[in-house]
């Protein structure tokens, strides 16, 4: 027992509480600014968080909490990437029906749920934090409840979710039967003699699955392209951001961390879910017009390249996966936030909202293009250099089967993600209709999300060295 | 750069570099819409960078090479890309020259732009330029070299492009960009090769590799060489690549100053200088180009460089428009450096390139002062007489002309006649054009001055022209003074330290006639010949009389030989082919075949996808049920 740990996600709960108390006293003209406390609050509670060097693992709880080098990356990334979000959704309060400051207590939760995933050594503590996450999620993806649209949203990632979530927890139990402990440290010291369990392998095979549906890998993807479209527009963002990232920190800790030989035996099931997913994500997106649904079908996409690394299953591969992440999260959030702005006055999301978008607003469009050239991998910005590692990462397996298929599929997907990626830039640029409609005003707080992200994308696109060695290492405490 | 400390010279050298970039993005995020503040920004961060450069003139007194611990921009296993800087003798002379020349036209800019409304931008281009330069100067790797090869080239599409609402102007950044790209893509071919061969793209590492080994290149050596050379070609505008220097001078002309006397057509020369070491391998040609026998690159690079020089001579006699006669004057003072380099001359190519800057960017400069005091005319028919309204102007101009046909004690005359009697010792037949091309030089430049400044005004911007302000013409008279005094000096000493040990002024002064007196007289003479000619035919004409007594042949110099007109002839044959190729394959292979065939395909799919994606629930947990048991019979299925 060694609660101190997890200070920073007491901090955020308290947070969170705090935020739901507020709400009595603060007169409702004001609730929607909560947020901004929110968002500066958790600002310090990041940067607290650099005071804090674990060399080597600290457990907690009987060894089902672990602080390391990776579980302190991913709690940073969400914090930052709930900061953001945060500031976003200020801008949106106004168009969520009642309840702004439930909403920024549930994010705040949800993030509780994340960071706890980061520093999951349990497959009890992975269920409740998963659970955590998505119980949130349930109800972040259907807060605008005036709109049948989000209202189905959340309905629909309900069930399906809670499907999900029952293959799981039949899967943990299953994993329990087999070895008779629930912990990865113990897992990992029997792990050669339970790789031969096929009880034990089916058991980690529906746990894949359950978090193969977090990431919105195929098969499990089906859900991402009706939710994201749904939901309002920052629990997109955090939903594409966070809730991804948490599935492959758990990807990254139960695969690589816990079961290794498996995971090296699992290598073709792994490229090709990657694979499929990545021609999935990008071959359906090449004819959607509604940019939230776009995002949905490229953030299936991206969960291919994401999963390259993890088939590489090497030390490259996983830094390679934390690079494209913090990349991803930049970069996806631009584009949230713009389209929030954007989608104001319209209440639209159609690709026509933003063609000629440069002339209304030089930052947003700005923000918007750039957002989506570093997600189709242009230099010299941040999904160039994550692209790169990823496919890298997995040059060295090139010998074994399927390998230069894999290469193959992912190269054609980038090539496909040109069309429709840069389709949006060219209507921000040259797309003719709207351009007569009046200047858009960028309130503060997003023009600040729009500079951070921008400046994520360009020093990880510019400077890739010294992130690369923080992702590096990072990744050192997956090494057995 | 881990373990600098400030006071190490060494960390200047990132300040020096860095500066003009810093200046380029503060003045296009921050201070785009109060000019005024921008071109302080910009001036300083030239001027910064030409004081701070001085640190290391004393430390070269000490030391030959200043090495600046490299900055690994990016290491992933097994690939190692570095940005250096290195200084030495070479490096450093350039350095100066280029901020020297950089901050008195960023001076001079300040008057001259005074009233455009782009002004802001025009200095974050100008600043971004200079860093671009800069880059080029100090790289000490080809890598990094090239990439600010290229960046030299998009910054001087801005500044040449600068008033792109001129159609004229537009066509002619395009046509300056496009030529370079061509020789740059020879470059990069011959870094790659380079690299290839000889497994490094540091300066010093390949240099110390090919003294050691020099036959390591093998048959690749000349080819290595002359795509090298292409990159030159391209930024040194030398035939066949040199038609977008004059068309160039569509640029506010301090740009043309700055980009066409002292800078970036001066990268050429330096980079052949700086790379000189792989023309002095163990020669050979692969086997598709054996027929070249003994003839070396460098000796191809010769003619190439005499070729130029005299077909720009020959072109800048019949032009009327007083930035184009420079500008070829710019073109034929190149060739000559490049012949020189070819000759092995590089100290005496680094000589007249620094000569050169200095008095070319103070003619350019004048040239700009006439311009607007004559309220943009250029034509110098219709100038005449100003030597009374602009003295200042005319006496640097004179002073610059001067230098530049080779008088002596000015300047050009002691880098020029090293060129000559470097083509003595070495060429006959090209010593024999040289003279002729100093020759015509002369003749050319007092034809401009004759016709310009002296006689009657001829037309009425001409009649009311006025002296420039003081901050243009300041910055004319301090050019004037390396212009005067450079050649005292003995900047080839400087250079090359081992080769030279007089000491006085007056063993300076004399040496030309010293060393190689037969070339010194002749440069001397072909400066007579050139002037008495000029004067004989100008002085108080009203009309150019050539036209008259040369008939056609003036008319093909006027027209530039027909180069222009024959390269968009042969481009547009080529254009159009290989455009009907690509439309052929573009309409049938990938339009008809790939497009229509990935579409049918993806069109299927989607349909398919669609009967998955219908929006219903119950399919949906369906599939997600269907999803998981084939995910088990995969792993199982054995």
């Amino acid at each position: 027992m060694n609660a101190s740990l997890l200070i920073l996600e007491y901090a955020v709960v308290g947070l969170a509480l705090a935020i739901l108390l507020l709400d009595l006293w603060v007169p409702a003209s004001c609730k929607a600014k909560l947020g901004h406390l929110a968002a500066f609050t958790l600002t310090g509670i990041l940067l607290a968080s650099f005071a804090m060097h674990p060399e080597t693992a600290h457990y907690a709880f009987k060894q089902s909490y672990v602080l390391d080098g990776l579980s302190l990356f991913f709690k940073r990334f969400f914090i930052l990437a709930a900061i953001l979000v945060l500031l976003i959704s200020v801008e949106f309060a106004d168009r969520m029906p009642t309840g702004i400051s439930e909403y920024y207590a549930l994010i705040l939760f949800a993030l509780t749920g994340m960071m706890l995933a980061a520093s999951a050594s349990d497959f009890a503590m992975v269920f409740v934090s998963l659970e955590l996450i998505t119980v949130t999620f349930y109800i972040l993806t259907s807060f605008q409840r005036n709109r049948t649209r989000s209202l189905e949203s959340g309905v629909k990632y309900l069930i399906l979710g809670a499907l999900s979530s029952a293959f799981m927890v039949y899967g943990i139990a299953l994993i329990f039967g087999a070895a008779g402990t629930m912990k990865f440290t113990a897992i990992l010291a029997s792990s050669a003699a339970l790789a031969t369990k096929p009880l034990f392998l089916l058991g980690l095979l529906l746990t894949f699955s359950g978090l193969a549906f977090k990431v919105a890998a195929f098969p499990f993807q089906i859900w991402a392209p009706d939710v994201y479209q749904g939901a309002p527009v920052p629990s997109t963002a955090f939903l594409a951001v966070g809730s991804k990232a948490a599935g492959f920190v758990l990807l990254l800790r139960v695969l690589m961390g816990t079961v290794p030989n498996i995971t090296a035996q699992w290598a073709p099931l792994l490229m090709l879910v990657a694979g499929v997913t990545i021609l999935y994500g990008n071959l359906c997106a090449i004819p959607q017009r509604n940019l939230k649904r776009l995002l949905g079908y490229s953030s299936i996409g991206n969960a291919g390249y994401l999963l390259l690394g993890l088939a590489a299953s090497n030390q490259a591969g996983a830094g390679a996966i934390l690079y494209y992440l913090s990349g991803y999260l930049f970069s996806v959030l631009a584009a949230f936030a713009v389209i929030s702005v954007v989608s104001r006055q319209t209440d639209d999301e159609d690709i026509s909202i933003v063609s000629g978008l440069h002339k209304r607003s030089p930052l947003l469009a700005a923000a918007l293009a750039l957002g989506f050239i570093s997600l189709a991998g242009i230099p010299p910005l941040a999904g160039f250099f994550g692209k790169f590692l990823l496919l890298k990462s997995i040059i060295p397996n090139v010998g074994q089967p399927g390998v230069a298929l894999l290469l193959g599929t992912a190269l054609f997907g980038i090539a496909v993600s040109f069309y429709y990626y840069l389709g949006v830039v060219r209507a921000i640029y040259w797309g003719k209709n709207n351009s007569d409609l009046p200047p858009i005003a960028v309130p503060v707080p997003v023009r600040l999300v729009l500079y951070v992200c921008i400046a994520g994308m360009l020093y990880l696109g510019c400077f890739p060295n010294s992130p690369l060695g923080t992702a590096t290492r990072a990744v050192l405490a997956l090494k057995p | 750069m881990s373990d600098t400390n400030l006071m190490l010279p060494e960390s200047w050298a990132w300040v020096i570099f860095f500066l003009p970039l810093i200046s380029a993005v503060v003045i296009t995020l921050f201070t785009r819409n109060q000019p005024q503040l921008s071109g302080w920004i910009s001036i300083a961060a030239v001027s910064g960078s030409f004081l701070l450069s001085w640190l290391f003139f004393g430390l070269l007194q000490q030391t030959d090479v200043v090495q600046v611990p490299a900055i690994t921009w990016l290491s992933v296993d097994g690939l190692s890309v570095e940005l250096g800087l290195l200084f030495d003798r070479m490096s450093l002379l350039m350095l100066l020259v280029v901020t020297g020349v950089g901050t008195l036209i960023h001076i001079f800019s300040a008057g001259y732009m005074k009233d455009d409304p782009s002004y802001s931008r025009y200095f974050a281009s100008l600043s971004l330029f200079v860093f671009s330069m800069l880059g080029i100067v100090l790289a000490n790797n080809l890598f990094m070299m090239f990439i600010f090869w290229e960046l030299v080239g998009v910054s001087s599409y801005l500044l040449i492009g600068f008033w792109f609402g001129k159609a004229s102007a537009a066509d002619a950044c395009k046509k300056a960009f496009l030529t370079n790209r061509v020789g740059d893509f020879g470059f990069l071919l011959g870094i790659i090769i380079l690299w290839t061969l000889a497994g490094s793209v540091q300066l010093d590492h390949l240099e110390q590799r090919l003294v050691a080994s020099p036959a390591m290149l093998g048959t690749a050596a000349g080819l290595v060489g002359l795509l090298i050379f292409m990159g030159a070609m391209g930024k040194s505008a030398q035939f066949p690549l040199h038609v977008w220097l004059p068309d160039a001078m569509e640029g506010p002309t301090p740009v043309s100053a700055l980009i066409h006397a002292a800078t970036m057509v001066a990268a050429g020369v330096y980079m052949l200088c700086r790379v000189f070491f792989i023309y002095q391998v163990t020669p050979g040609w692969p086997a598709c180009l054996a027929f070249l026998g003994n003839i070396s690159a460098l000796d191809i690079i010769a003619w190439i460089g005499g070729f130029t020089a005299l077909i720009a001579a020959l072109m800048a006699i019949q032009q009327n428009d007083i930035k184009r006669i420079l500008a070829y004057s710019t073109l034929s003072q190149l060739g000559y450096m490049v012949m020189s380099v070819g000759l092995a001359g590089t100290t005496a190519a680094m000589y007249h390139l620094t000569t050169h800057a200095f008095f070319k960017a103070m003619l350019f400069l004048g040239a700009g002062s006439v311009i607007y005091a004559a309220h943009h005319e250029q034509d110098i028919w219709k100038m005449g007489g100003l030597k009374e309204k602009l003295p200042t102007t005319f006496k640097t101009f004179v002073i610059g002309t001067l230098a530049l046909c080779g008088l002596p004690p000015l300047s050009g005359f002691f880098s020029k006649d090293e060129i000559l009697a470097t083509a003595f010792n070495q060429n006959k037949f090209l010593f024999v054009l040289a003279v002729l091309v100093a020759t015509m030089t002369t003749f050319y430049m007092f034809r401009l001055v004759i016709v310009a400044f002296f006689g009657r005004a001829r037309s009425d911007s001409a009649e009311h022209a006025h002296e420039s302000p003081r901050i243009m013409t300041v910055p004319l008279i301090v050019l004037a003074v390396p212009t005067i005094l450079a050649g005292f000096f003995g900047l080839d000493a400087f250079l090359n330290p081992a080769a030279h040990v007089s000491a006085n002024i007056f063993d300076h002064l004399f040496a030309p006639f010293n060393h190689s007196p037969f070339a010194a007289v002749f440069g001397l003479g072909a400066v007579l010949l050139g002037g008495t000619l000029a004067v004989s035919l100008y002085w108080q004409a009203q009309r150019d009389p050539l036209p008259e007594k040369m008939q056609c042949l003036a008319q093909i110099m006027r027209d530039r030989f027909y180069l222009d007109e024959i390269y968009t002839a042969l481009i547009a044959v080529t254009q159009g082919a290989l455009s009907f190729l690509a439309d052929a394959a573009d309409r049938y292979l990938i339009s008809g075949f790939v497009v229509r065939g990935v579409q049918g395909t993806t069109d299927i799919m989607g349909r398919a996808l669609r009967l998955v994606q219908t929006g219903n629930l119950q399919n949906y947990a369906f599939v997600l049920a269907i999803s998981v048991a084939i995910i088990l019979l995969f792993v199982f299925r054995n």
